[in-house]
């Protein structure tokens, strides 16, 4: 073993630990998902559902338990959420990209300050951002009375698109000054020197240019703005929007309808991802092509032999896929073999509870106690000291 | 179509500092015409200014006799072809070349018609739908010209077209530019810093130091009758000696200098009395292995320090009593085996041969 291993092995150690860490409470609470338990948990693990996905429940108790496909309140503030975000990428996006332009025309020390001023919204906390919106537009409402004014400065999403947009527009203004960068300046002057007008450079020539920009700003808006609360939260007056119903909901105990939420937004991510890494590769698979066509074409006598290997490439991620496959077919195994799913299940296990829960109802039953002994006997005022002082040993003890 | 350009008293600042002094010249419609001059020395800042990208400080602009002074880079007659070609890369070859034309709605067939005359002219037939990227450096610099002829602009402004391209490259792209501008006919405004580049293509240059033009003329005459020392040096190879003037008769002069005595020729227009402090310039090609037969009007008694070889002509260094430094170059086809370094010889050469200037500061290379 030598120094290197050790470094090896380190490394590997360290890389498991972060990204358990990173990815461990994630796939917990996707597992608890799929327990029909009323509260989200791996242990003990009562039976395998879909339910907190569709219909959720109804409690032995007579508590009701919305899946994800029955609550209202979570559809609505989903709605309101993606109205909300395509609100926010319509207003940053644009605030974001004329203000990256401008920098690149302010010349001199000027540029600094304007800089450290475009940046500020970021610095501010999203709660006072919050707030103050809702103060300017609760005065400007109060001042027009009852017109469109007054209407819209009531509005909740109408208020917490103006509110997120506020510092979201910053992180959009950063993308496009990065890009605007690496934009050589001397494109426009050839543009116009070709005869086209300031109108026709920004549209032939900038706005090309930046469409990549634009594409990331808007998706960096978008996703910021859904799964923002602290500003929204203020702003957003009696509406709802899908952190703040999950927030409100957390509030009163979670419930595994929500681990069934957070596992469709993980699955939505991840297949995303997917999607924009292999439309990623495939473009850039055509550009190596069209280059290597150039390539042969270019040399006449090409001298570039190039010998394919075809065959199965092993991918990286094998270890990873067969211990996944190993886990799920033996929970899968261990599902089936003891019975523990479907509707048969559930209906055993809610028996189970419902009968354990009329137990302890009947043991609360016999235990009851008289009017008189609950309100603390002679002594009055508090109950547990009315218990105590009603407990005829306290005082033994002591001859008076 | 070609217009003549006029560029009257015109000098740009930047802050204090003049990128271009008092400048006039007049170039003729349908003339190559060069400015040449050493880095920053103000040439692109003048060729801004007749694109109508920099406005002038001072002076005017005109074109066709018509002041340019207000008028955007995109209402005048010019075309500029950048110093980094400013290609779009995002678009193909044939959409970068009709973009001209695109801003100003003609038709898509039109627009492709015109695109392919113009790849035919650059010979670059069936290579319009490439991409920028895909082009050699050579495609790049003719793809820039064609983009800035689809127009049918009456002047072209070429900022150092060819200074990334490599050297034999260069020289194919030389003659290039020079056939297109005779095809086309119209006014080429040429900026180089290579004053080879500028003697082969140019009909006359224009020298330019420090913001000032030093001399306008046909390229012979720059190189033959240099009018200062800047130009002297700069302008091909030169080798000056310093003295003071011994005598003046008619056009030949004395130089009185410590290496001796030496006759030179004096143009007419400089202004030289006995005693002023002058330089004699020679150039390295003027200068003559001595032979029996050859009677040469002066003696340069030179110490031989390296030698090199050129290829179709050989360099020698040396160096006179003074430790004045002289170049001179003798073709390959004469033989100078006994030609050694630390050897004395005797240079000749001929008093038309060398022009005498007043004292002033050289181009340093
Ligand atoms: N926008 C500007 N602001 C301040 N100074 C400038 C500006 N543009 C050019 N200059 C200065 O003006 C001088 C001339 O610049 P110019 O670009 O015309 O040089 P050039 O002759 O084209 O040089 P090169 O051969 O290196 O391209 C330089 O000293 C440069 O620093
Ligand atoms: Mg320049």
């Amino acid at each position: 073993m030598t120094s290197s291993h050790v470094m090896k092995f380190m490394m590997g150690l360290y890389l498991f630990i972060f990204f358990t860490y990173l990815f461990g409470p994630l796939i917990i609470m996707s597992f608890t998902a799929f327990n029909s338990a009323e509260f989200p948990a791996i242990t003990p693990w009562e039976c395998f559902t879909f339910r907190w996905f569709n219909e959720g429940k109804i409690a032995y108790d007579g508590q009701h338990l919305a899946g994800l496909f029955t609550d209202w309140r979570l559809h609505d503030g989903l709605i309101s959420s993606l109205i909300i975000g395509g609100g926010v990428v319509l207003l940053a996006v644009p605030i974001g990209m004329a203000a990256a332009i401008v920098l690149t025309q302010v010349k001199s020390q000027l540029r600094d300050i304007y800089y450290s001023i475009s940046i500020m919204p970021v610095l501010f906390p999203g709660v006072i951002i919050g707030i103050s919106t809702v103060v300017l537009w609760d005065r400007l409402a109060g001042l027009g009375g009852e017109g469109f004014i007054s209407e819209i400065g009531r509005n909740g999403i109408f208020l917490t698109i103006l509110a997120q947009t506020c510092f979201i527009s910053t992180y959009c203004f950063l993308i496009f000054v990065a890009r605007l960068q690496r934009f050589d300046q001397t494109q426009e002057e050839a543009a116009l020197d070709l005869g086209a007008s300031q109108t026709q450079v920004f549209f032939k020539i900038l706005i090309p240019y930046l469409a990549p920009a634009i594409a990331s700003a808007a998706v960096i808006a978008f996703l910021a703005s859904f799964e923002n609360y602290n500003t929204t939260v203020f702003s957003i007056l009696s509406d709802q929007t899908l952190t703040t119903v999950i927030a409100s909901k957390v509030r009163l105990g979670i419930s595994p309808a929500l681990s069934a939420l957070a596992l469709s937004i993980i699955a939505l991510t991840i297949i995303a991802a997917v999607t924009y890494e292999i439309l990623r590769r495939r473009e850039e698979k055509k550009y190596a092509l069209s280059q290597e066509k150039y390539v042969t074409e270019k040399a006449a006598i090409s001298r570039i032999d190039k010998d394919y290997k075809v065959g199965f490439k092993i991918p990286k991620g094998i270890v990873a896929i067969i211990l996944l496959v190993i886990l799920c077919s033996y929970g899968g195994t261990q599902i089936l073999k003891n019975d523990l799913y479907g509707q048969s299940c559930i209906d055993a296990a809610d028996k189970e509870k419902k009968s354990k829960f009329l137990d302890q109802l009947q043991v609360l039953e016999q235990n009851e106690l008289s009017d008189e002994e609950l309100g603390g006997g002679n002594l009055g005022g508090n109950l547990d000291y009315g218990d105590i002082f009603g407990d005829p040993n306290l005082f033994q003890d002591f001859a008076f | 179509m070609s217009a003549d350009v006029e560029l009257s008293n015109v000098s740009v600042t930047f802050g204090s500092f003049f990128a271009a002094k008092n400048v006039s010249v007049k170039i003729e419609g349908g003339e190559f015409f060069s400015f040449l001059g050493p880095s920053g020395c103000g040439k692109t800042t003048l060729l801004r200014a007749i694109s109508g990208f920099q406005d002038p400080s001072e002076g005017n602009v005109l074109i066709d006799n018509k002041d340019m002074s207000g008028i955007g880079p995109n209402k005048r007659p010019t075309a500029l072809i950048f110093q980094n070609l400013a290609l779009f890369p995002l678009m193909t070859v044939s959409e970068n070349i009709a973009f001209s034309l695109e801003v100003r709605g003609v038709s898509k067939t039109d627009r492709q018609k015109r695109a392919d005359e113009l790849l035919e002219l650059i010979a670059l037939e069936g290579q319009g739908e490439k991409k920028v990227h895909q082009l050699s450096g050579g495609q790049k610099q003719r793809v820039a010209i064609a983009r800035a002829l689809a127009v049918e602009p009456k002047v072209l402004l070429l900022d150092e077209p060819l200074s990334a391209l490599d050297l034999k490259l260069r020289q194919r792209m030389r003659t290039e530019l020079r056939e297109i501008q005779k095809r086309v006919n119209i006014t080429f405004i040429y900026i180089t810093h290579d004053q080879g580049e500028a003697l082969t293509m140019s009909d006359r240059i224009a020298v330019m130091n420090e913001g000032e033009l030093e001399q306008v003329g046909p390229c012979d005459e720059v190189y033959n009758n240099p009018r200062t020392p800047f130009v002297a040096t700069f302008v091909g190879e030169n080798n000056p000696i310093y003295g003071r003037i011994k005598s003046i008769d008619g056009k030949t002069v004395e130089i009185d200098t410590p290496d001796g005595i030496f006759r030179s020729t004096i143009n007419d227009n400089t202004n030289l009395n006995i005693n002023d402090d002058a330089i004699a310039f020679v150039r390295p090609e003027s200068l003559f292995l001595p032979r029996s037969d050859d009677n040469f009007d002066n003696s340069l008694p030179v110490i031989i320090d390296s030698f090199e070889f050129e290829g179709n002509i050989k360099n020698f260094y040396a160096h006179l009593k003074s430790g004045t430094k002289i170049k001179f170059s003798v073709p390959n086809a004469i033989d100078t085996s006994h030609i050694k370094n630390g050897s004395s010889i005797n240079l000749g050469f001929d008093s038309q041969k060398s022009i005498i200037l007043p004292k002033a500061p050289l181009a340093i290379d």
